[in-house]
């Protein structure tokens, strides 16, 4: 019999005390109720005031016991279902689950076939979607561009309906306001089998900005009213700069950060309790000689790793960042940034980690840097999966039966684990030299760009029912009359 | 007499902005020409600043100190500056475009012309065309500087130049551009004067759009 054995699966991180948490956590609550944020939306500060807040013009303070009661509705866990019923496209929000995807809207994409800097266009959501699809260790959808081939106005409506029939993974739709969201909305309504079937199984996440410093701006509260009204599952997100639009320090920011998402969990927990929420932000520095907001700075993901143990500590997912680089194409400093940050991200369990494939300080999207932040991301999962101590693994029958001298090779313990035991490198190459140079002697780079130009020759997603196709038509179709007479 | 000009330079090249106003006012009072302390003594720190900062020895956070120790420094002098006949190197009127709410980089353009001897009016950022157009009418401005973040609101650029010429007022400035998404070719497009990408070159051409560099 065993006693008080426990046990440890995955790796253990934590950075803060649960004495600092505390700290931030009072920082925050302190914050709402004694600074608030201007609220730029009439209906947001009605319900805001209705619920208990109080609205002086446009500043909202929110007490305290009002923001913990907000927390405590939002669930800590709930699934994001993929729209095809595939189990393994399911995302599964909960403590110690962390998932991987691309981020929203640079102006620039990295075109796969002349690895030439130029803008984003409709067919660049498709083969985002495609190979999101495909690549194992990415788990949901952005489209990592702004259509620039459109009307400007239907930028988002596009973007969801080019994504949505090229991948079943969960997509985080991103939209400028209630128009767009609602054409979003609808498409996957249609998917799902209408709003009641979508509200049990949502197939998709809904994505709204508030600005920095402590601004609620009225497109992302129209937004996350649409979200809330709907039940759509939400992410509240600020895009913070330390030393810019929020305090230098990290404890700084992030309680400034927290206060921002947090005013948006309680308006959504007061039009929908239980509403899946996701708190935000994307919280980095501004370097101060080239004046760019770093994606690949060390303190995005200290300054992450911070804000998302505050969250799990107050009960809610986390819109985590990493997989992004500051370098303006492939090459070792994005390996580099890229990786570590995802690294960290995968340590803290952060629920949602985006911008997977940022380059150029989100300047410009990389299908190539998610491509070969998917092997990456493999390579954490399997670190952050821990080691296995039983009696199988421990092996000690094992290790008398071969004994001194013996070697492992041939033993049934060898083969019924080595599958399990190792992760195996898709992009990374292990070969002998002779091997790898009758190969063609590939760098990494050009192993990414063919394993990207493959999926695209190749792969097949699950299709969308004949139904949604046709309601994707209508969308767009009535988009177009409605933005015809705006320049 | 040259220990004070000295002094000026010093405490703008340390960005001390709370000593810039009183130290101003005891060379007025010693009796020294405005324009040259402006030019032997306020100019001379920012001249250093710039050239610090393109050589990285400054960082951004000392260089808009820098500019406001500049910018507080000014305020003393400037009723004295127009009283002696001077004037500013230029007037600039500078504003984030229609539906676009990025300006963190468009105050920093701002706080560098400053910095360099423009006197900059600026409308903020969700600025429509014919708030353009009034400000350009009421202060005059040798330049109208626009910024835009978003791809969705480069157009605005387009469509307040449209109004300053419609409004007439389209030969009375230089138009100067800039913004993530902004490039030459874009500002060539919309019949801009200039583009820059970052800070000091917006200065540089600043600089140059009035003729001072
Ligand atoms: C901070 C930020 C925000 C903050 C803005 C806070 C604020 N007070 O400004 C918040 C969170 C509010 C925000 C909101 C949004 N944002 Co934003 N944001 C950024 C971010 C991360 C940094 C911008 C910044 O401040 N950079 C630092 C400054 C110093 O640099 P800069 O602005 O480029 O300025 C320099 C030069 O451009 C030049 N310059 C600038 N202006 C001028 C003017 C003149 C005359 C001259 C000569 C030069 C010049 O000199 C400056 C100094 O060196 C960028 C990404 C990025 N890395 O740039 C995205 C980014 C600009 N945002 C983006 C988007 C899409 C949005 C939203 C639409 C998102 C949403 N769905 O809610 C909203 C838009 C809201 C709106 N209506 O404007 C996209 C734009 C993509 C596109 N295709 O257009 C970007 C590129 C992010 C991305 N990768 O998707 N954002």
């Amino acid at each position: 019999m065993r006693t008080n054995y426990q046990i440890n699966s995955g790796v253990r991180f934590r950075m803060l005390s649960k004495d600092q948490l505390q700290a931030l956590f009072d920082g925050v609550l302190h914050v709402l109720e004694y600074t608030g944020l201007d609220v730029y939306h009439d209906e947001a500060r009605d319900i805001l005031q209705k619920a208990g807040a109080w609205v002086d013009d446009i500043r909202v303070r929110i007490p305290s016991y009002l923001v913990s009661r907000s927390l405590e509705m939002a669930p800590r866990s709930f699934t994001i279902f993929a729209r095809d019923g595939n189990p393994r496209h399911d995302i599964h929000i909960g403590p110690g689950l962390a998932y991987f995807g691309p981020g929203p809207t640079p102006p620039n994409f990295i075109d796969i076939e002349t690895l030439e800097r130029r803008p984003f266009t409709r067919s660049d959501a498709r083969i985002v979607a495609q190979v999101v699809d495909a690549l194992p260790n990415i788990d949901f959808c952005e489209s990592l561009g702004t259509i620039s081939d459109v009307h400007v106005d239907l930028a988002a409506s596009y973007e969801f309906a080019e994504m949505f029939p090229n991948t079943s993974k969960p997509i985080v739709a991103w939209s400028y306001g209630w128009d767009d969201s609602a054409d979003i909305h609808k498409i996957a309504v249609a998917e799902a089998g209408g709003q009641e079937a979508f509200e049990k199984r949502p197939n998709y996440i809904h994505y709204c900005e508030p600005l920095s410093p402590l601004v609620s701006t009225f497109e992302a509260l129209d937004k996350l009213i649409f979200a809330a009204r709907h039940r759509v599952p939400l992410i509240f997100t600020p895009c913070s700069i330390a030393g810019g639009t929020a305090p230098v320090t990290a404890a700084g920011i992030i309680t400034q950060a927290a206060a921002e998402s947090w005013m948006g969990c309680v308006l959504a927990q007061t039009i929908r309790p239980g509403l899946p929420f996701f708190m935000g932000g994307v919280l980095s520095v501004m370097d101060m000689k080239a004046m760019i907001y770093s994606y690949g700075a060390p303190e995005l993901s200290l300054m992450m790793a911070g804000i998302t143990e505050l969250a799990h500590y107050a009960g809610v997912p986390l819109w985590q960042t990493g997989g992004c680089t500051d370098s303006k194409t492939l090459d070792e400093q994005a390996a580099i940034e890229g990786s570590l940050s995802c690294f960290f991200s995968a340590l803290t369990e952060g629920d949602l980690c985006h911008d997977v494939g940022y380059t150029e300080s989100g300047i410009t999207g990389s299908i190539l840097q998610t491509a070969m932040m998917d092997e990456a991301i493999g390579y954490c999962r399997r670190i952050t999966r821990g080691i296995e101590v039983n009696e199988d693994t421990l092996a000690t029958e094992v290790i008398q039966r071969v004994g001194p001298n013996g070697h492992y090779l041939y033993d049934k313990h060898t083969r019924s684990h080595f599958k399990t035991e190792y992760w195996y490198p898709n992009l990374c190459d292990r070969r002998s030299f002779e091997e790898w140079q009758k190969k063609g002697s590939m760098p990494m780079r050009e192993r990414v760009i063919a394993r990207v130009r493959d999926i695209v020759a190749t792969h097949q997603p699950s299709a969308v029912k004949p139904e949604t196709e046709k309601v994707i038509t209508q969308v767009l179709k009535a988009a177009e009359e409605r933005v015809k007479d705006k320049r | 007499m040259s220990e004070i000009y000295q002094q000026l330079s010093t405490i703008i090249i340390a960005g001390e902005d709370e000593k810039a106003p009183g130290l101003v006012q005891k060379a007025l009072d010693q009796g020294l020409a405005p324009l040259e302390i402006l030019d032997n003594g306020l100019l001379v720190g920012m001249n250093e600043v710039s050239a610090r900062f393109a050589q990285e020895e400054m960082f951004v956070p000392e260089v808009l100190l820098a500019a406001k120790a500049m910018h507080d420094g000014l305020e003393v002098l400037r009723p004295h500056l127009v009283a002696a006949g001077a004037k500013p190197i230029g007037k600039i009127v500078l504003g984030t475009v229609k539906g676009d709410i990025h300006d963190i980089g468009k105050n920093l353009v701002g706080m560098m012309c400053e910095g360099a001897g423009f006197e900059v009016i600026n409308l903020g950022f969700d600025v429509d065309p014919e708030k353009f157009v009034e400000a350009v009418k009421k202060n005059r401005p040798d330049i109208v500087g626009m910024s835009a973040m978003l791809t969705t609101t480069m157009i605005a650029m387009g469509y307040t130049i449209k109004a300053l010429q419609e409004a007439g007022l389209r030969d009375t400035v230089k138009v100067m551009i800039g913004g993530s998404p902004v490039d030459a070719e874009i500002a060539e497009r919309i019949g801009a004067d200039g583009y820059a990408y970052n800070s000091p070159t917006a200065v540089e051409l600043a600089k140059r759009l009035v003729g001072a560099a």
